[in-house]
Order: C-alpha cells, then sequence, then structure tokens
C-alpha cells in the first residue's frame, strides 16, 4: 500500500508545470480522457427514443432548408453544378464546429463540481466535447457519402480524403475551444461573445452562398480558418481546384491555437478553480 | 513515527499560503492593464508548515472560513499554493463529497467506472474491485439502476465505498460521514481504521468533534488560515471549543430598546461556570428588570448548539397566577437544569421574557452564556437517553463506540475515549 518507492509524488508550487511534465500528465489521462468522452456520449441521448439520430437529423434538415430556399429563392449556382451538395458538405461540418465550440467553452466551468473535488488537467473536460461529437460527424459523413450520388455528383477516390478534412475541424475546435474554455472561466462574456460570433461567422464562411459571389473580395473568406476546411471537404466531395491558400491558413491556424491552448492550460491548470 | 527505512511525510506543507481575490475581473479592466488598480485579496491559508506522516489520521478542525477546505484542496492537488510548496506522496482519494462524477442518467455500475477512474484506478482495477465495492454498498441488487433513482443515502454508500475502495495512500475527508445512516456510519469508520491500520494517511475533516476525537490520535485546528495547534485531538477540540465561544462572545451585542432587561449567569453551586460536566446540577440565575408595564410575560429557558439550532426550550408563565409587572418592577428568576446534552459541545444559553403569546421578545441575557460540556463518547445528538445495551443477557457497560469485529488496530483509536 504506502509503497513510497512506485507512489506518485505530488510537489505544487506557486509556477506552473514544465511544458514536458504538463504534456506527460495530460498523455497519462488518455484512459480518463476516453472514459470521460464514453460517458458524455452515453448520457446525451440516454433516454432519447432515436437517440444519436438526433445529432444528424438537425443539421440535415437545416442543410436542406438552406438549399431548397437559396437555390430557389436567391438562385445560387456553383461550379460542378449541384448546390445542394454544395451546401451539404459546408453544413455538416459547420453544424460540428457549432455544436462543439459552445459546449466546449462553457465546459471548464460547467464540469466545476468535478474539478472542485479531484484532479485532472481541466483541459480533459474540455476535449470530451469535441471527441464525443466525433460520433455524429462520423455519421454525418455516411450520409454525406449516401447522399452525393443522389444530388449528382460523382464518388471519387478523393473521398478518402474526407476523415482528413474532418481531423483539420476537429483539431481546430478543440484549439479554438480550449482557449475559450480557459477564457471562459476568467471572463464569463466569453459565453455570450461567441454566441454572437458564431452568428456572424457562418455568413463570413462560404457555406450557404458560393465564395466567389464576392468577386474580388472573395480572396478575404481564405483569412477564416473554416473557409480552408469546407473548401477542402467540397474539393473532396464535389472536385474542383484545390484551395490551397484557404487550406494552408486553416492548417496554421490549427496548429497555432493548439500551441497557444497548451500554453493557457499549462500556466493555469491549478489556478482555474479558485474561480470556479 | 521512526520507521527503520525513515519514511518520507506523506503529506509536507512549508510556508504555504493561498490567496483569492476578492473581486472578479471583468474582460475590460484585462484589457486595459495600464488602468491596474488596487485588487483586494483575502489570504485563506497563510505561512502554512505541517507534517503528517505515513499511516498517521489527522483531524482538521475550525469554524467555517477558517482555511480548511482550501488546505484540503491543496493537499488533493486541485489547487496551487500562492506561497510556498505542497508536497503529497502516493495515490491522493479526496472524499471531498461523495459521488464525485456521478451521473444522474448513468447507472450504478458505470458511475462506479466512472469514478473509479477519476480517483485514479486503471478500468482494470475497477473491474477487480467492482464486487467488493458493490458489496460494500450493499447495492448489489441495485447496481444496474440508473442511479437518479437512487436514495440520497444510497446514493452516498455507493460514493463512500468507490472511494474507500481505491487503497489510497492518502485519504482526504471532508464531512462527508454526516451523512447516511448510523450503521453505515459504523461501516465507514470501520473501514477507515482498516485503511489507517494497512498504512493510508487520513485527514478527516468533520464538524462532528465525536468523528475528530474517536479517529484521530492527533487533530489540526486551524483559524485565519494559520495553524493555531496541532496535538493530541482532545485538546485541540477543547481549544477548538473556546475559540468558538470567543467568537460567539464577540459577535453578541445587547438589544437596544428592549422594555426588559435581563441579567443572568450560569453557576454551579454559588459559582458561575462556563463549563460543566453532563451530570453537573446547574442553575441559571438571573434578574429581570422591566422598564415598562408587561402584563402576564413568560420566561424562556432556550439552549442553542453552536451551529444555531435549538437543542433544548423550556417555557413558563412567570407565577402561578396572571400577573403583571411595572415600570422599575425588578424580579429574580432561577432554572435549574442538568446539562444531558448528548454528544456534548459548546451551547449558548438563553433567559428570555416573552410576551404572553410567546411571540415578542421583550428581554434576554445581555451577556451572551456559554457552556461549554465534554463530548460523552458514544453518544450522538442534542438528547442523552442513557442508553444501555445487553446482548444475549451480558450488559456492556457504557463505553465508546464499539464498531465491527476484526478492525485491526482499533484500540489506537478507542483508546481516546476510554477516560
Amino acid at each position: 500500500m504506502a509503497d513510497a518507492g512506485a507512489a506518485p509524488v505530488l510537489v505544487l508550487e506557486p509556477r506552473p508545470a514544465t511544458r514536458r511534465a504538463w504534456l506527460r500528465e495530460v498523455a497519462s489521462f488518455w484512459p480518463v480522457l476516453r472514459m470521460l468522452a464514453a460517458k458524455e456520449f452515453k448520457t446525451r441521448y440516454r433516454g432519447t427514443t432515436f437517440g444519436v439520430v438526433w445529432a444528424v437529423v438537425v443539421p440535415l434538415l437545416q442543410a436542406t432548408v438552406l438549399a431548397v430556399v437559396f437555390s430557389r429563392i436567391a438562385r445560387f449556382e456553383v461550379e460542378g453544378g449541384s448546390y445542394a451538395a454544395y451546401v451539404l458538405t459546408g453544413m455538416l461540418l459547420w453544424s460540428y464546429f457549432a455544436t462543439s465550440l459552445p459546449a466546449a467553452t462553457t465546459a471548464v466551468v460547467d464540469g466545476s463540481n468535478l474539478a472542485d473535488k479531484v484532479w485532472f488537467p481541466r483541459v480533459l473536460l474540455i476535449l470530451t466535447v469535441p471527441l464525443s461529437n466525433l460520433i455524429g460527424l462520423a455519421v454525418t459523413h455516411v450520409i454525406l457519402l449516401g447522399a452525393l450520388p443522389i444530388l449528382g455528383a460523382d464518388l471519387t477516390l478523393r473521398l478518402l480524403a474526407l476523415p482528413l478534412v474532418a481531423l483539420l475541424l476537429v483539431v481546430l475546435t478543440i484549439g479554438l475551444g480550449s482557449v475559450l474554455g480557459a477564457m471562459h472561466v476568467y471572463f464569463r462574456d466569453t459565453k455570450y461573445l461567441l454566441q454572437a460570433a458564431l452568428l456572424v461567422w457562418i455568413y463570413l464562411t462560404p457555406i450557404i452562398y458560393p465564395a466567389d459571389l464576392l468577386g474580388r473580395w472573395a480572396g478575404l473568406l481564405d483569412a477564416n480558418p473554416l473557409t480552408g476546411v469546407v473548401g477542402l471537404a467540397r474539393w473532396a466531395a464535389l472536385g474542383g481546384a484545390l484551395p490551397t491558400r484557404s487550406a494552408a491558413v486553416a492548417i496554421a491556424a490549427a496548429v497555432a491555437l493548439l500551441v497557444v491552448a497548451a500554453e493557457v492550460h499549462r500556466r493555469h491548470d491549478r489556478r482555474f478553480v479558485d474561480l470556479l | 513515527m521512526t520507521a527503520p527505512s525513515a519514511p518520507l511525510p506523506a503529506i509536507e506543507l512549508d510556508g504555504v499560503g493561498k490567496r483569492y481575490r476578492l473581486a472578479e475581473r471583468s474582460l475590460v479592466q484585462a484589457l486595459r492593464p495600464s488602468r491596474r488598480r488596487a485588487v483586494r485579496h483575502l489570504w485563506a491559508v497563510r505561512d502554512l508548515d505541517l507534517r503528517v506522516e505515513p499511516g498517521e489520521t489527522v483531524g482538521l478542525l475550525g469554524h467555517n472560513g477558517a482555511g480548511k477546505s482550501t488546505l484540503l484542496r491543496m493537499m488533493a492537488g486541485v489547487s496551487e499554493p500562492s506561497t510556498g510548496r505542497v508536497t503529497v506522496r502516493g495515490r491522493v482519494a479526496p472524499l471531498i463529497s461523495v459521488g464525485v462524477g456521478f451521473h444522474q442518467e448513468l447507472t450504478g455500475r458505470e458511475n462506479v467506472y466512472v469514478n473509479g477512474m477519476l480517483l485514479g484506478l486503471t478500468r482494470a482495477e475497477v473491474e477487480a474491485r467492482f464486487d467488493e465495492i458493490v458489496d460494500f454498498a450493499e447495492l448489489r441488487d441495485r447496481i444496474d439502476t440508473p442511479v437518479k433513482f437512487y436514495s440520497s443515502g444510497m446514493f452516498m454508500r455507493l460514493g463512500f465505498s468507490v472511494a474507500v475502495h481505491v487503497d489510497p495512500d492518502v485519504l482526504l475527508v471532508d464531512e462527508v460521514l454526516a451523512v447516511g445512516d448510523v450503521a453505515f456510519q459504523l461501516k465507514c469508520f470501520d473501514r477507515m481504521r482498516e485503511l489507517s491500520a494497512r498504512g493510508t494517511t487520513i485527514v478527516l475533516v468533520s464538524h462532528s468533534m465525536h468523528a475528530i476525537g474517536l479517529l484521530c490520535p492527533r487533530a489540526l485546528l486551524v483559524q485565519g488560515g494559520r495553524l493555531v495547534f496541532d496535538g493530541p485531538s482532545e485538546q485541540a477540540i477543547e481549544e477548538h471549543h473556546r475559540l468558538l465561544a470567543l467568537g460567539m462572545a464577540a459577535a453578541d451585542g445587547a438589544e437596544p430598546d428592549e422594555p426588559v432587561t435581563v441579567d443572568a449567569e450560569v453557576r454551579r453551586g454559588d459559582v458561575a461556570v462556563a463549563r460543566a460536566e453532563q451530570d453537573d446540577e446547574l442553575r441559571v440565575v438571573g434578574r429581570v428588570r422591566f422598564d415598562a408595564a408587561v402584563d402576564d410575560p413568560r420566561l424562556v429557558f432556550r439552549v442553542m448548539s453552536e451551529d444555531g439550532q435549538l437543542a433544548y426550550q423550556y417555557d413558563a408563565p412567570m407565577g402561578h397566577r396572571h400577573r403583571s409587572y411595572r415600570a422599575g418592577d425588578v424580579a429574580a428568576a432561577e432554572v435549574r437544569f442538568r446539562p444531558a446534552l448528548g454528544a456534548g459541545g459548546t451551547f449558548r444559553l438563553h433567559l428570555l421574557v416573552t410576551d404572553p403569546e410567546g411571540r415578542r421578545v421583550l428581554g434576554q441575557n445581555r451577556a451572551p452564556l456559554l457552556l461549554y460540556v465534554p463530548p460523552r463518547y458514544g453518544v450522538q445528538g442534542f438528547a442523552d437517553l442513557g442508553a444501555a445495551v445487553s446482548l444475549d443477557g451480558y450488559d456492556f457497560p457504557h463505553r465508546p463506540l464499539t464498531l465491527g469485529p476484526g478492525a485491526a488496530g482499533a484500540d489506537a483509536f478507542t483508546g481516546a475515549g476510554e477516560r
């Protein structure tokens, strides 16, 4: 029992853990993270009849409505033909982002009754959200594959790149969610700022309209990391030119956010609880 | 504690302080660093040095806001100190509240896994202990029911059971033994002593002096974030009550503008006392002066516990017949009683004069009447019914709590009560 040789030693001082120690600790909690994500997923749909179907139906419905409204009324047209397939691809990715991000942002604060009592890197609470939403994202992709031929798009080998695009989206969500989640502990305005930002953000991303609608301003959209993500997804699903510029922005943003997130959490990990 | 290998302390605090910011910083303030104003801080813990040897069971005393929870949080590794260093050697299981991470929608079984893994077990380790955990909690037939259908007692039992089966090197217990039925409480005591006998270090925070006295040979008393006493738990408890009484006295002020003034004191024989044994014959002797005319007043003798609960009240009309007092009248009041106050503690005595219906207080003793009654081991609650137990015709003497069989090392704990 009190076998001091193998036992872990906890040393707390008023300074953050070293980078290596912090990363090692987070990695050692991988089984706990998996368990928390599974728990999150299980409890989310427990008691509902349709379960995970809800995770898919809502964005699907949203995409359908938008596709009908904008193709009939606004008469948007996209290269490659199918506007419906264009909206669907963008909308499914966006819905993962827009549902995961707010929940990730409030995760540490929402988990305060847990965080108050047991030690684990707080970033676990945040990671749980995008990870537990992965199943919904996977189902979404299956539906997309089924819908593409119906909507007149060809199934090509490029589709094999879709999981990589999804990975980019997930990393982007995790990075941004972790930064916002830490910020929300200190400034409870963050949640509302994000809500407002998401309302605008969807229109700053070429999801329901074709990017070239903006003419010579279209290039500005490339500064938005999500432009790259949906661009890559459309390249994989619908063809066209590889959006190298926006994709580079997305990848750079994902990596940068991940680094910032790790640094913020490393420095504040054992201070969050004082404000919960 | 001198083992051959001279083990390092299980818990070591060196000059530990914890500072909290009193006001939250707004987003706008944060964005304007140049306009930094002086922020008010509160030191919840200050310059605290402490060493707890492996296998020790230590009680942590102090009234609300003294810094107990902050200390426990730092020992649990949840919060970092603002100054100094906290070192905890071994696996820590915080039992700061039971059922941490329990999710209402999940079944008992699922929650055991979630909880066990949060407390540092691997999935395989939870699996190996699963049966033991469920049996200890006495929930075998309900384990696959969502915990939202559990009673609070069942919920508590499962939570406690997981925590004590983590086989921690350091177990931090905060005020969780107060819930649940007495039988399960005894079982928990038992389990804690078993863990202690096997070398687990235990830090116990409780408002139950009884639990502290029973389980902890050593106790720490914190006040204002500083360690003010570290020693045998009996002395710590007495010191705690003394500080509590001082605090109460300071907080007490005379109520102005009441039509009746009461001056009273507690006496044993003819000597004023602030401490008494449960069997003592005591008197509250009071002088009641009426500053206004009062018809048919009632005299109320009231005993409150330190946490503000009514322990006892006796209420009588003043005089045999209806009686009126004029302004300037003085009456002598006396209440004879025995402070058979069960588990003991510091009590606040009141002598009040009320209107005939007992609704409005016309006056009460101006100086606080505080009485410390030492605990009677084996007794909980306010009342002492003088219970005696006999099993198969064999009479048990009135003695400390006898716990379940096979509690190794039990003497270390019960010894405290054998006075």
